[in-house]
């Protein structure tokens, strides 16, 4: 389980926050999705929680410990992370770029190499063809996947997604989507998935929260959300959904 | 008809590019992996804090712009040596700035995206920057380190100034015997071995990149190794060229006689310096008692006289005007033999060196005009000129321009100025005088092209030019070990007037005989050597 409690954090020194009094629980194999315009404040609320930035106030813990009092490249390699520009190795072969967490905690190679292959293989890219390439001999999906894998490798409960999908066509992005959804039920995982695109949001999350202005503006299920949004924000977010369903049944 | 007699000329001298190729190589090889080892922590320590790095760059970038006879003027003050340590330590120096640079830029110019990937999944600082920054960065790295060694490889032709070997030793010889063959001989492997050293650092970084799998298991790939090793194998040809000699004839070196006191003589570089060093070192070698260990051709005043003061050669010969201006900083004197009084008492009382007799000639500026016209006008003064010096057109050293003891002074003492003047280079001076491109020179008084090409000095009726009568300068330790070499090397007093001196630098600068025989041909027309050496 995952908490933040009245986290908040200023790039400069409390003059404005990027994000404020912002409390959420996130439980154990559920995702939830943090949506929001730019500059709400999502990303930097997901990298507080391996410390990727430093909350100004606040706690946030992973399984009931401060993230705040652990080691932070311990906590890092104990969550997974799938970084919105994909970020592989460009230098590393497909493997070499899933097995570097495995690698860094000191995995025998056999097992490395054992771990890569079936996660090469969950992912749909059979290791025989793909393991020995470089990134670039990748397509963007095929890129992602490969992150999505080294996010996975070392077995990690926590999933942080930060746009992972953003810069794919639709079409790739909605199979990949659809694996997520897969691999989810498959392998357990909590997932916390930031996205800017209500679709996906829709697609992906058990819970969802909106974020606005480095506040939280209300979190719950699709159904909570439409059925008794908080105020304009959430209301306008889904109307945009609504309006195209109602164009798409109006034109059939 | 093609000129084919290069080819006896470089066959003959294989065993020298054989042994100085391989000191040019190691030259560069130490100088660059050095660097290398300076370099990299220097640039990863400036991107790392980034208020090192104006400090680290700019301190780089100041060693770059010294003068490379500078630099090695003041290396040898701070060592105390000539040879091998400061041409390796200015080489260092040199290829900090290319190395340093290329660092700090490749590791800053590596993706934020990447780098913060690496941090995310949890690598401490070290894992980022070996794992991750340095393998993207390398690329860079390794085009700071190919301009650092092609560079060196240019530099180090240099460093034959102070003594420490490699091709520039037949540059520098070609340059001081005006000898385009020999130039050619150290230049033209030295371009051959900067591309080789470039292909080979291209080729080592090629085969660290990471390989796409359409370049697995191809025939490319198996190169991968041998390329990697190409840097190495090349050092490797150098310590191998560098300590055998395999083209060597026997019976040439002094190892027949071991206990043998060893006489280091030095030389500038130009031919007058190489053919009196030859004539010192032959009248040492020929009293029997001593070896001689040849160092001539080192690169100016600054340097010969650093070697000296600092022990590293025993003797050179120097002039007596350029002691008091450029050494002792003194003003002119006109009046030779006081003139030589004061620089013996100020070297003997202030630096522990002594003057020996002159040889007898004056090589100070000469104003030189064309036989042809002396005769015509009955010019044989300086002064003569006075009426026409503005219809004369000049050509001068930038030097003789500039200097107070040149054409500013000159204007003053006789109170004329030229119609006009150019600047000239030393090696065309004469040329232009002959072929009537300028009428009036400033030549030196005792180069052979003034009789070889019909020219004529004036007399200086004014006494203006200061006296630069050469002598041989000696340490007054190794005279007071072997007082002999006083009177050994005062045969040669007084023997060499402006005419013998004009005629041997002739035979050297336009007949292309070799200053050591010049040298060895004269002395035994004298009769001064018991042994013959042949």
């Amino acid at each position: 389980m995952i908490v933040l409690d009245k986290i908040a954090k200023s790039f400069d020194q409390g003059v404005t926050y990027a994000v404020q009094d912002l409390s959420l629980e996130v439980s154990k194999g559920e995702t939830l999705v943090m949506i929001g315009s730019s500059g709400c404040g999502k990303t930097t609320t997901l990298k507080m929680i391996n410390r990727l930035i430093e909350p100004t106030g606040g706690v946030i813990s992973v399984d009931g410990r401060d993230v705040m009092e652990q080691d932070p490249v311990k906590l890092r390699r104990s969550v997974g992370y799938v970084f919105q520009g994909i970020g592989l190795f460009p230098h590393m072969t497909v493997s070499r770029n899933i097995e570097i967490v495995p690698k860094l905690l000191g995995w025998p190679a056999d097992r490395r190499r054992a771990r890569s292959e079936e996660l090469l293989d969950l992912v749909g890219l059979p290791a025989d063809r793909f393991a020995e390439r470089l990134p670039d001999e990748l397509s963007g999906g095929q890129q992602q996947r490969v992150g999505v894998c080294r996010a996975l490798a070392a077995d990690p409960d926590y999933l942080l997604m930060d746009e992972p999908f953003g810069a794919l066509d639709p079409v790739t992005r909605e199979v990949l989507q659809e694996e997520l959804l897969d691999l989810k039920r498959r392998l357990g995982k909590t997932i916390i998935f930031v996205t800017h695109d209500i679709f996906e949001a829709l697609t992906l999350a058990d819970r969802i929260a909106v974020l606005h202005g480095g506040r939280l503006e209300q979190v719950g299920t699709k159904d909570e959300l439409i059925g008794n949004p908080s105020g304009p924000v959430v209301r306008e977010l889904f109307d945009k959904p609504a309006r195209q369903l109602a164009a798409f049944s109006g034109a059939s | 008809m093609i000129d084919w007699s290069w080819v006896s000329f470089v066959a003959g001298r294989v065993p020298q590019l054989w042994v100085r190729t391989g000191e040019h190589i190691l030259l560069t090889g130490i100088s660059t992996g050095l660097a290398i080892c300076l370099a990299l922590p220097l640039g990863i320590l400036a991107s790392r804090y980034g208020w090192l790095r104006g400090p680290v760059l700019g301190a780089a970038g100041i060693l770059q712009t010294i003068p490379s006879l500078a630099m090695l003027a003041i290396l040898l003050a701070l060592m105390g040596k000539i040879g091998v340590l400061p041409a390796v330590t200015a080489l260092t120096l040199y290829a900090l700035l290319p190395i340093v640079r290329n660092t700090v830029t490749g590791l800053e110019g590596v993706s934020k995206e990447v780098m913060e990937a690496a941090r995310g999944i949890g690598m401490t600082d070290r894992q980022q920057l070996w794992m991750v920054r340095m393998p993207l960065a390398l690329p860079v790295i390794v085009a700071g380190i190919r301009t650092a060694a092609v560079v060196g490889v240019g530099i180090a032709t240099l460093v034959a100034f102070i003594g420490a070997g490699g091709l520039g030793e037949f540059i520098n010889r070609g340059l001081a015997l005006s000898n385009t063959r020999l130039i050619l001989l150290g230049a033209v492997p030295a371009g051959i071995l900067a591309l080789m050293v470039d292909f080979s650092l291209a080729a080592a970084l090629w085969s660290l990149q990471p390989m796409r799998i359409s370049e697995k298991r191809t025939f490319k790939a198996r190169l991968r190794f041998p390329a990697l090793a190409l840097p190495l194998l090349l050092l490797v040809v150098g310590l191998l060229f560098s300590f055998t000699e395999p083209f060597a004839q026997s019976g040439e070196t002094n190892a027949g006689k071991p206990d043998s006191v060893i006489i280091r003589v030095g030389s500038k570089n130009f031919s007058e310096q190489i053919i009196l060093g030859e004539m010192m070192a032959l009248m040492i070698e020929d009293d029997g008692k001593f070896v001689v260990e040849r160092r001539l051709n080192l690169g100016g005043t600054m340097i010969c006289h650093g070697a000296l003061a600092q022990g590293e050669i025993d003797l050179y010969p120097e002039y007596t005007g350029t002691a008091l201006t450029a050494i002792m900083k003194h003003k002119v004197m006109t009046d030779p033999d006081k003139a030589f009084r004061t620089v013996s008492r100020y070297y003997r009382e202030k630096l522990g060196l002594e003057w020996l007799q002159p040889f007898g000639f004056n090589n100070t500026y000469a104003v030189t005009v064309r036989k042809a016209d002396a005769k015509e006008h009955g010019w044989k003064k300086i002064s003569d000129l006075a009426d026409d010096a503005s219809e004369l057109r000049a050509g001068f050293t930038s030097e003789f321009s500039e200097r107070p003891d040149g054409y500013p002074g000159l204007r003053k003492a006789y109170g004329f100025d030229f119609g006009d003047v150019t600047d000239l280079d030393p090696s065309i001076m004469y040329q232009a005088a002959a072929h009537n491109q300028v009428d009036v020179i400033c030549a030196f008084a005792t180069d052979g092209r003034i009789p070889a090409y019909n020219l004529q000095v004036l007399e200086d009726d004014r006494n203006f030019f200061p006296p630069y009568y050469a002598a041989p300068v000696v340490r007054t330790a190794i005279l007071a070990r072997y007082p002999e070499l006083r009177a050994i090397l005062e045969r040669l007093g007084g023997l060499l007037d402006d005419p013998t001196m004009q005629r041997l630098n002739f035979q050297v600068d336009e007949e292309n005989l070799l200053p050591l025989e010049v040298a060895h041909q004269f002395l035994q027309r004298q009769g001064l050597l018991k042994t013959d050496h042949k």
